[in-house]
């Protein structure tokens, strides 16, 4: 009789599961198919689930005719830009963050905390004054990668200090023991301990530079350094918008993060849940 | 074994150290000969880990100083003090396979690659890990991670060794039989050894000197016999020796020459030296001592016993009065619990302490 209940009770989780994920991805089925269909086909009624001749034109005319590899070339720069200094300056503050226990850190960890809850939305305008008056807005991208990893920071050194906290301080001191310095020891021991917790926050860290959007439409004027979520607006015009070059673009634009997403998503996973469990 | 060897390699004198207001380690002197295995032991938080720790660099010492070799280095960096550290969780670095682990320090040292691969065969060889060089740690064993980690240690030819409870993630026999090796280890390479235990028959089994700590304090030193025999207060005396003393409080007699135990039907005890009468004093007598025989006979005090363990080789005793007395007897002894029996201990196995400030006033 239990085990009757117990496997009714798992087939409605496992159903109620399935309709979130349909729930989840079905904006971008709706991409791909929008992308594919015929501007009338788009607001047909009752709407096509599958297109019925698939156009597959407009992906030629959007990777042709909307500069989309400069857009994209802009999106990766500025995303390895702001991983580069998330990881950089983030591994080293999450590993303090993570070894040492007094009220400082603890204010620290919440002014972290703190920083992640204000929207950029918010920061945009005193970040605009700010770099303007140095003159950084010279370097427009440069400035939004700045500015954005500000903002992915706080997440970054909170996953990066659960990585390093898995890591027992006495492979440490024995490395202090063995002749390192405590420097060396971060490099030479913990650096290398910590490097999937490291490499997945980064991958995270990356594929919201890629996707980044209102610091770039603030700080970056020129429109030869604007990333894609910035180009892709361009198809959105006071009367027409052409709703499949949108989504086409859109397809080109997600397609390799997401299948970076799924091939890796294993190692993901791990890395993301590593820290929670060991 | 060169322990007439009167260099001190290592030296503490008047050592302190705070944890803010926690007094962690109170006026440290401790000198240690080349070549003698030393024994730091107590209850856990006793300050035994630290004193290590503060050895090894890896913690501050807030006054005094400690000297290596002739040198102080109160204020040098773990990893110019040239000591070598086996830790408790063994430590190894798991991205690293054996061999890279045994030669690590090596390494960092700029020795040269051969030299590294022959040191690497050649501890190997001593451990008895040679065809582990190629694994990874959590590929190993319990004790093969061990041993790696002894090894680690023997590579680098320190000024002394360091070891911080090494075997209490060991299973009982494989305890027992490191215990050995780590001894003969020490005996063949002849190094100066300071050992961190909480189990006082490691420490009485394998140092030439035994240091008993107690809240920061160093309650007693001194060759692992001496400390059984003549233990310098109640604590040291409860700690060393299992199952551990038995205390029972006692007035000395109007003779001066026997103390009278508030205990059941307050028997008397000869005792082996002359005392103040009417002096109260804590009377320490070890399970291991009282002798057994007839309740009726002359010199023999009556007791009843509440329960009884037997293991076979040994039978454990317990008094039905309080506090409660312990006693070993041979395993022979057919005793029952209820059974009323005879005991007697000769007076010079019985230790006197004060009440008050708990030192022994034995004179031995």
């Amino acid at each position: 009789m239990m085990g009757m209940k117990r496997i009714y009770k798992n087939q409605l989780l496992f159903i109620v599961a399935l309709f979130a994920v349909a729930l989840y991805l079905f904006p971008l089925y709706w991409m791909y198919t929008t992308s594919l269909k015929t501007d009338t086909a788009i607001f047909a009624i009752p709407p096509q689930l599958l297109p019925s001749s698939p156009q597959w034109q407009t992906y030629i005319d959007v990777w042709n005719g909307s500069n989309i590899v400069r857009y994209m070339s802009n999106s990766v720069f500025i995303a390895t830009g702001v991983t580069l200094v998330t990881v950089i300056f983030g591994s080293g503050a999450s590993y303090v963050l993570a070894r040492y226990r007094n009220v400082w850190i603890d204010i620290s960890l919440f002014t972290v905390l703190m920083l992640q809850v204000l929207p950029p939305s918010l920061m945009v305008t005193p970040i605009f004054v700010a770099f303007a008056s140095i003159g950084l807005l010279e370097y427009p991208r440069i400035a939004t990668i700045l500015a954005f990893s500000a903002k992915t920071m706080p997440f970054f050194v909170i996953l990066c200090r659960a990585a390093f906290m898995t890591i027992p301080r006495e492979l440490e001191e024995a490395a202090l023991v063995d002749g390192n310095s405590r420097a060396g020891a971060f490099v030479m021991i913990v650096l290398p301990l910590a490097r999937n917790g490291i490499l997945v926050a980064a991958l995270l860290i990356f594929m919201q530079g890629f996707g980044e959007y209102v610091y770039s439409a603030s700080l970056i004027s020129d429109n030869r350094l604007q990333p894609a979520s910035i180009g892709m607006t361009n198809y959105l015009q006071p009367n027409i918008v052409t709703w499949n070059s949108i989504m086409a673009f859109a397809a080109i634009y997600i397609t390799p993060i997401l299948a970076a997403f799924v091939l890796l998503q294993r190692h993901i996973v791990n890395g993301l849940t590593s820290g929670a469990l060991k | 074994m060169n322990i007439d060897d009167s260099t001190i390699q290592i030296g503490f004198t008047d050592v302190n150290k705070f944890y803010g207001a926690y007094h962690a380690l109170n006026s440290i002197n401790l000198s240690i000969p080349k070549g003698q295995f030393v024994a730091l032991v107590g209850p856990s938080g006793c300050g035994k880990s630290t004193l290590l720790r503060t050895l090894a660099g890896l913690e501050e010492i807030s006054s005094g100083t400690i000297n290596v070799g002739g040198r102080t280095v109160n204020d040098i960096p773990p990893r110019k003090r040239d000591l070598a550290m086996v830790f408790q969780s063994y430590a190894l670095y798991p991205h690293m396979n054996v061999r890279e682990n045994l030669t690590y320090a090596l390494r960092l040292k700029g020795v040269s690659k051969e030299i590294r691969a022959n040191k690497a065969d050649e501890v190997a060889a001593i451990i008895g890990l040679e065809d582990l060089l190629d694994r990874k740690p959590r590929e190993l064993s319990g004790g093969q991670r061990q041993r790696v980690a002894m090894g680690r240690a023997i590579v680098r030819e320190p000024q002394a060794f360091l070891f911080d409870e090494p075997l209490s993630n060991l299973d009982a026999s494989l305890r027992v039989r490191m215990r050995k090796e780590i001894r003969a280890l020490h005996e063949r390479i002849g190094s100066t050894s300071v050992y961190v235990t909480h189990d006082q028959v490691e420490a009485m089994t394998m140092a030439d000197h035994v240091v008993v700590m107690r809240a920061g304090k160093i309650e007693q030193q001194g060759v692992p016999l001496d400390l059984y025999k003549n233990p310098a207060n109640c604590f040291v005396a409860g700690f060393i020796g299992s199952p551990a003393m038995n205390f029972i409080p006692g007035v000395i007699d109007e003779s001066g020459e026997s103390v009278t135990l508030d205990f059941e039907e307050s028997p008397s005890l000869p005792i082996a030296q002359s005392m103040q009468p009417g002096r109260p004093v804590v009377v320490g007598l070890r399970p291991e001592h009282v002798e057994l025989g007839d309740a009726q006979s002359c010199g023999y005090a009556a007791i009843s016993i509440s329960s009884v363990e037997e293991t076979g080789s040994t039978t454990y005793l317990f008094s039905s009065a309080t506090p409660e007395l312990v006693i070993v007897a041979d395993g022979s002894q057919q005793v029952r619990s209820g059974d009323v029996i005879g005991v007697k201990i000769a007076p010079t196995n019985v230790h006197l302490f004060d009440p008050e400030t708990e030192v022994s006033l034995s004179n031995g």
